[in-house]
């Protein structure tokens, strides 16, 4: 295996790797056994504060994030699910106020683009190392049939040369 | 060293510029029909607000009149400059079943009690404690207005100070039978 085998398989295993962690990474931990405290930070990671500029209401200092999260706790409290709980912020606020777009209608774009982006990125870096490796291997075996070449060239050059001289 | 041919890099770009472009749509494209709250056409959740005056007002009791909801706040500007607006429109609809409640959210009783005496007006208003109010109604900011119908759903949201012609131009509509909306 030369050296362009190794890069290729070691740049296509680095890439399943990203894949694969990109899909754990969007599975989330089932919710039994946690604190409130624990859910309430969780589910507040899930939403956006309205009055911030990019901040989750976990994240947030403002008054609102602070009574958004009294309310995911008095929820949880009352025995209501996460989903039960982010339904009544989307119920209040929106579908804007998710940090994830939920995955239906035009959305699915959102979910399905960064994958295709990879899988592009992915094909056009093994092409390039496939070109690469050819165009190698093109240029040394035109160097290996011109080295004898420009040798003989040489030599016939030499044995003129000393012809020359001795007569 | 060429990966491409002219042809395959202008495939390439398009591809690219697809891309982005999808992803700028699905990001930014249906924001446009975003309603402006989610409450518009439903039914207005109902609560319970402890008037400054000591009273408790329930939503529910006010079946049958038209309500303008303001949720405001003593250190907000804005809300300042809409409160001649508020003052003279309820003057001018009291007696036409329609309401003015005010909520105070974000707030130290002590300020808006000062606010109150200074801006207040003659219509009720009340603080909301644990600022549960504001949050069914999805509020993120002060002065937001809701103009709910005789039958207790949500007609409009106005975000921002109001003027005597917003309030009308709200008001008749909410007086209005609510249209189908899909």
């Amino acid at each position: 295996m030369n050296n362009y085998s190794i890069k290729i398989s070691y740049l296509l295993s680095t890439f399943f790797i990203v894949l694969i962690l990109t899909g754990l990474q969007s599975i989330s931990l089932a919710d039994e056994g946690k604190s409130i405290d624990d859910q309430t930070k969780e589910i507040s990671y899930l939403l956006m504060c309205p009055v911030c500029q990019g901040q989750s209401v976990g994240e947030s200092n403002s008054n609102l994030a602070h009574d958004m999260r009294d309310i995911i706790r008095k929820q949880l409290e009352q025995g209501k699910s996460k989903e039960e709980i982010l339904t009544y912020f989307v119920s209040s606020y929106g579908e804007s106020i998710l940090a994830s777009p939920p995955p239906k209608g035009i959305n699915w774009l959102l979910w399905l683009l960064p994958g295709v982006g990879i899988i592009l990125g992915g094909v056009v870096i093994t092409l390039f190392l496939f070109k690469a490796q050819r165009e190698d291997k093109n240029e040394d075996s035109q160097e290996i049939n011109t080295q004898p070449k420009m040798d003989n060239e040489y030599l016939n050059r030499i044995e003129e040369e000393l012809k020359d001289n001795d007569s | 060293m060429k990966i491409f041919s002219a042809s395959g890099k202008i495939l390439v770009l398009i591809i690219i510029l697809g891309l982005v472009a999808l992803m700028g749509y699905a990001i930014f494209g249906n924001r446009v029909n975003i309603k402006a709250s989610p409450l518009i056409g439903k039914q207005a959740p109902d609560f319970t607000l402890r008037t400054f005056d000591g009273q408790e007002l329930n939503l529910s009791d006010l079946k049958g009149k038209t309500v303008l909801l303001n949720f405001w706040a003593s250190w907000c500007m804005p809300c300042r400059q809409e409160a001649g607006a508020l003052e003279s429109s309820w003057q001018r609809y009291k007696d036409k079943d329609v309401v003015f409640v005010g909520v105070n959210v974000w707030d130290e009783n002590s300020n808006a009690q000062r606010y109150m005496s200074q801006f207040g007006g003659g219509y009720p208003h009340g603080l909301d404690p644990n600022e549960e109010i504001q949050i069914d109604y999805g509020v993120g900011g002060v002065p937001e207005t809701f103009f709910i119908d005789s039958s207790g759903n949500v007609r409009d949201k106005f975000t921002g100070p109001l003027t005597e012609q917003i309030i009308d131009y709200f008001v008749l509509k909410a007086q209005k039978p609510q249209e189908n909306e899909s």
